[in-house]
């Protein structure tokens, strides 16, 4: 009696530790990142690119230069300088008058100068050397028609945060339809047999696949052979493909739900099966179906392998869905770009609260559906 | 069920005026969602025939590589013109065996946590961890594991280096946890409860039942997690890629040492590599996923077993 006492304790031991062992790693885990990551998340990098650029512009007076009392005030160009810890002289104020909102790059185009960016330099003369009045008096002496030098700060994740959710939208206009119209193929449409039996085999090995054979796979065929390039495109045909399971058996499960009695009214009333479909089985399964597009999302979030084969590491906004300007680096692909190649363990791990952020998001988001869906069916 | 639904359209269209447009829209739509459905079968075949079709290249043919030096070799230099990938055949299986000896216990127990013992308060704490260690990026794993276990593991290692089999193995471990515990969960609660209490009825303590009774009749669910599981650890990439120092020769001879799984061979330099290179990048995938076929198929048949019962 008193072994099999001992014995049960130390199972029950065992089960609380493996219970409290999951627990600590989920605790170590979001506690280094937080660690690592929240002295580095602040406006700046959220709204900002990446990459600095440097622009000159051409401006010009916008009144007569006159003495300020204001430290940094250009009064020749309605704007204010500062210096900030490095000692570079960027512009902290931009004034109603300015007229460096109407600038003109060297192609002519316009060029909006924002507050935050920097400036070193004015015509020829170089202004990183001076201090803020002897950089005033240098602006204020220049002819009429001035040409600056232009540097706007990066350092921010605007270029992965887009490029992600490009790759977001453009997966799902590909998978979604084809996932939920298999789904509807597959519940209403397919009568048992070997074709049935294939495609079932079929999704069941795509579910299996590690991604990285999915990137290799994207490489071939879109990338090389198709001549896309390293693309948002590229990479959001091969995530369709990684999506089609998730989405097609989260909607069949949906599709499974609604009770037989549906269709068989919907059909005694005489409505075709599109029209059944189409009216019926598709806004009961609806929920489902927003919940498969959910999941996905996290899935496309969280996803590395393949993207890094297909959709290149460059982080820069997508300009084009193929070719040069449509290479783009996700958030997942510049985490571990940091990491591995820069070794900058604080911005990887920035990057990393606003993955598990966003993860964190999508997870409750189903889960609120699900369970509005749950006890409008009265389960 | 379906030959009901016909009968009824045939009934229908006798009584009605016959609706040709209507019928042939029908059609065309049935075949737009039949061809839809065919995606997925289409694209698993071209994914088999194109991976196959580049890592088959480099073996045939004049100037061929050959095959037995490739699948035994222990040096991977392409400037060299050497592909050995058996070290990493070994790295691959050592990491998988070791997360599955590690993970699978801990998994299970916590999945019995979750669905036998942990009163309510603490399912609503401890399920939404595991819903949330399911979804976070494999690349904050392998964040994890370079900013925290190979520290740690670099300090007690007798290597200079914390780059390790044992790394790896650590983090996928950790991976392969919330598909382990989500998946037994279901499964142990899908035990009828008339097995519990026959068991509790014959004067069993809880922990036997459990442990006799409950564990053992889900051991159809368990194994399949257990294999999905062996598939997420053979099959993880970037993660794995960060932390396991990726030497370019060498079968691991202890867990100290410098792994390069088959995965990362692909995912390192696949971005720069042409030609002879490319192919034999895409040979490496090709004995991945013989692996891989391997874990899906025996999935595949046990769940199919289960579905019998």
């Amino acid at each position: 009696m008193n072994s099999r006492k001992l014995k049960d304790s130390i199972l029950q031991g065992l089960i609380y530790f493996s219970a409290a062992f999951t627990i600590f790693i989920l605790t170590v885990i979001i506690g280094f990142i937080l660690y690592k990551g929240v002295p580095g998340i602040n406006l700046h990098f959220l709204t900002r690119q990446w990459e600095e650029k440097t622009t000159f512009v051409r401006v010009d007076k916008v009144a007569e230069p006159k003495d300020s009392d204001k430290e940094g005030y250009v009064s020749s160009l309605d704007i204010t300088l500062k210096k900030d810890k490095e000692g570079n002289l960027y512009i902290s104020k931009i004034g109603s008058d300015s007229s460096l909102d109407s600038a003109v790059d060297m192609l002519g185009q316009s060029f909006k100068v924002k507050s935050d960016d920097k400036l070193s330099k004015v015509d020829s003369n170089d202004l990183s050397e001076l201090s803020v009045a002897d950089a005033v008096k240098m602006i204020n002496q220049s002819q009429d028609n001035m040409r600056l030098k232009i540097t706007r700060p990066g350092g921010g994740i605007v270029p992965m945060l887009v490029s992600t959710i490009y790759i977001i939208l453009l997966s799902l206009v590909i998978a979604a339809p084809i996932g939920i119209l298999s789904a509807i193929y597959l519940n209403e449409y397919a009568k048992p047999g070997k074709i049935l039996n294939a495609i079932r085999f079929a999704i069941q090995n795509l579910a299996g696949i590690p991604s990285i054979i999915y990137g290799l796979f994207g490489m071939l065929i879109f990338v090389q052979y198709f001549g896309m390039g390293y693309s948002i495109l590229a990479g959001a045909l091969t995530l369709s493909i990684i999506l089609l399971p998730t989405i097609i058996s989260t909607t069949e499960e949906a599709l499974k739900a609604i009770p037989q009695t549906y269709r068989e009214s919907s059909l005694g009333l005489g409505a075709t099966k599109l029209q059944t479909n189409y009216k019926i089985i598709l806004p009961n399964a609806l929920p489902g179906i927003l919940v498969a597009i959910i999941l996905s999302i996290g899935r496309i979030v969280g996803e590395s392998a393949a993207l890094m084969l297909t959709a290149g590491t460059v982080a820069q906004i997508p300009t084009a869905i193929t070719g040069n300007e449509a290479g783009a680096a996700t958030l997942t692909i510049k985490l571990y770009m940091l990491m591995k190649e820069e070794g900058d363990i604080a911005t990887a791990c920035s990057i990393a609260i606003i993955l598990l952020a966003l993860i964190i998001v999508l997870n409750i988001t189903s889960k609120v559906i699900t369970r509005r869906f749950l006890k409008k069916q009265g389960i | 069920m379906t030959n009901n639904i016909k009968e009824e359209n045939n009934n229908s269209s006798i009584m009605m005026k016959p609706n040709k447009t209507r019928d042939i829209i029908e059609k065309i739509v049935e075949t737009i969602f039949f061809l839809c459905a065919m995606v997925s079968v289409v694209s698993v075949i071209a994914i088999i025939v194109f991976v196959f079709y580049k890592g088959v290249a480099p073996f045939v043919g004049n100037n061929a590589y050959s095959f037995f030096d490739f699948i035994s070799g222990v040096k991977w230099d392409p400037n060299h013109n050497e592909y050995g990938v058996f070290y990493m055949i070994v790295a691959s299986i050592l990491a998988t065996i070791g997360a599955i000896i590690i993970g699978v216990p801990i998994g299970l127990l916590t999945a019995v946590f979750i669905a036998e013992i942990a009163p309510k308060s603490l399912v609503n704490i401890v399920k939404p961890g595991v819903e949330l260690l399911a979804g976070i990026p494999s690349v904050i794993y392998g964040a994890f594991g370079l900013g925290v276990i190979v520290p740690l593991i670099n300090k007690i290692s007798p290597e200079p280096q914390g780059q390790s089999l044992l790394a790896v193995i650590c983090v996928l471990t950790i991976m392969i946890l919330p598909t382990i515990i989500s998946l037994s969960e279901a499964t142990l609660k899908a035990v009828p409860n008339s097995y519990r209490e026959a068991s509790l009825g014959l004067g069993a303590s809880k922990t036997q039942t459990i442990f006799r009774a409950v564990i053992p009749a889900a051991k159809s669910g368990i194994l399949s997690a257990t294999v999905l599981g062996i598939g997420r650890a053979i099959g993880e990439t970037m993660a794995v890629m960060m932390i396991a120092g990726n030497p370019i020769g060498g079968i691991p001879m202890s867990i100290w040492d410098k792994v390069r799984p088959l995965t990362t061979n692909i995912a390192m330099e696949m971005s720069y590599a042409s030609g002879r290179h490319q192919e034999m990048l895409f040979a490496t995938g090709v004995i991945l996923f013989a692996f891989i076929m391997i874990v899906n198929i025996t999935l595949i048949k046990i769940t199919s077993k289960a579905g019998e019962k």
